[in-house]
């Protein structure tokens, strides 16, 4: 399959150019804080219950909170339905996804406890993990857990021999490589850093700045987001008659 | 030195300044400091804190908190305080010899009480000291970090609606509020629109005009 025409990807992007990104949050009524993301044909939905009491009880830790975090992708988010319910793929994103959220939230503040991030994954088109990271750390955010940053994620990878960031589902099926990666933005720490593929040295450097440059991209949506989001309980007066 | 100006809007990580002294929600990290929850920075001299704009109620001591009786003992009572943590009274706050007694003589599962955080220990468990049982009325939620918005400074805001609306209030710090008799249409009106716009300048003048006009 032609990916790549007169140095042009298939939906006419450059090779460092991200897909639309659109953000929203206190999306859900009932949710603590919730996020909503389309990140090209991705559609996610973010959700934050908690801190809340953590049942079974052997489970809390009166040191910190558990921070739980679920990966859904829904059986219609796919081309062939997938069968409903957790599976290897889904519980090892979990997995990375709980273990990178971790590196921020300030988990020591709730002892006891437990604060429960669940991704939905409503549309899929590659790169769902990165899309879900970004959600989840926008949720918690919204859900006003202390955190030391927020997480940002991209991914990058290589199709036809050339390094490209934020690959699309064609790219992803019929590329050679994949990486996805989530950082903390302000100290440039990496909190998620998975490749499917191969990759020289070189081009991995490469892949790796693409990556971290989009994740850069991606935190300023997140802070214009969140600061929009915050502008409707400060704006001048109240005097629009809102009840 | 400060990065940030009075009343700015922040997200969690933002930088705030250096070689200040912090107050609540931020942190500090080589001499720098950082806001760890979005929320509207209020600066005093050389001190900084955010205001988070939502959030869980943590007990407090000495906070005036709304519950309902969860299960009763022999000699104590469980109280759900709209937190993630315990909460108990001792049987003594309602009755002389306890031990004695049939505590849900006094208070059932289900029954609604004001009443006060006496002692808050390190994971957050506390104690609640004299109970007042709550009937009739309608009990209404606000997120918990913008209480002190509806009490408003030296309980400012609250007397205003209290003696607009002929209403008996109490308002409990974990977000709860009981409202009983006089106008509690406007009451509830006026408070969901506080919560709303909680860190308004000049939201004290802007509800005493539509009181003035709805009253």
């Amino acid at each position: 399959m032609v990916l790549i025409k007169d140095g042009k990807r298939l939906d006419g992007r450059d090779f460092d150019e991200l897909r639309d990104v659109k953000m929203e949050v206190s999306v859900l009524e009932r949710a603590v804080g919730s996020a909503y993301m389309e990140w090209g044909k991705n559609k996610v939905m973010a959700a934050v219950y908690g801190p809340r009491e953590l049942h079974p009880k052997f489970l809390q830790d009166p040191t910190k909170a558990l921070l739980r975090c679920t990966y859904n992708l829904a059986p219609f988010s796919v081309e062939e339905r997938k069968r409903p319910g957790p599976d290897r793929r889904s519980v090892e994103i979990s997995k990375v996804t709980t273990e990178a959220l971790s590196s921020v939230v300030m988990l020591e503040k709730f002892p006891n406890t437990v604060i429960d991030v669940f991704i939905e994954i409503l549309q899929a088109d590659a790169g769902t993990r990165c899309v879900g990271l970004t959600a989840a750390s926008l949720a918690l955010a919204d859900a006003g857990i202390p955190m030391r940053d927020l997480v940002a994620a991209c991914s990058a990878g290589k199709i036809q021999g050339e390094i490209v960031v934020d690959l699309m589902k064609e790219e992803d099926n019929y590329g050679e490589c994949d990486l996805p990666l989530a950082i903390i933005p302000r100290k440039g720490e990496v909190v998620l850093l998975q490749m499917d593929g191969k990759l020289t040295k070189d081009e991995f450097k490469k892949a790796y700045e693409l990556a971290f440059k989009g994740a850069m991209k991606v935190y300023e949506m997140q802070k214009n987001t969140l600061l929009g989001s915050m502008k409707r309980f400060v704006g001048e007066g109240g005097n629009d008659d809102g009840n | 030195m400060l990065n940030v100006k009075d009343r700015d809007l922040v997200i969690p990580g933002q930088l705030l300044g250096e070689n200040l002294y912090h107050d609540l929600n931020c942190f500090r990290e080589n001499n720098h400091v950082y806001s760890s929850v979005e929320g509207m920075v209020r600066i005093e001299g050389k001190r900084v804190k955010v205001i988070p704009s939502t959030g869980i109620y943590i007990p407090k001591e000495d906070d005036v908190i709304i519950g309902v009786i969860t299960n009763v003992l022999v000699d104590i009572f469980f109280v759900d305080i709209n937190s993630p943590y315990n909460c108990s009274m001792r049987g003594e706050e309602v009755s002389k010899d306890a031990m004695k007694k049939d505590l849900s003589r006094y208070l059932k599962v289900g029954d609604i009480i004001t009443a006060k955080i006496s002692e808050v220990n390190e994971v957050y468990s506390c104690q609640l000291i004299r109970p007042w049982k709550i009937e009739g009325g309608l009990i209404i939620d606000v997120n918990p970090k913008r209480v002190p918005r509806v009490i408003g400074k030296r309980r400012s805001m609250l007397n205003m609606i209290k003696e607009k609306t002929k209403s008996k209030i109490i308002v409990g710090q974990n977000g709860k509020i009981w409202i009983k008799g006089g106008n509690v249409d406007l009451a509830v009106r006026i408070i969901k629109r506080i919560e709303r716009y909680a860190q308004t300048r000049g939201l004290t003048d802007k509800i005493a005009e539509i009181l003035k006009k709805e009253s």
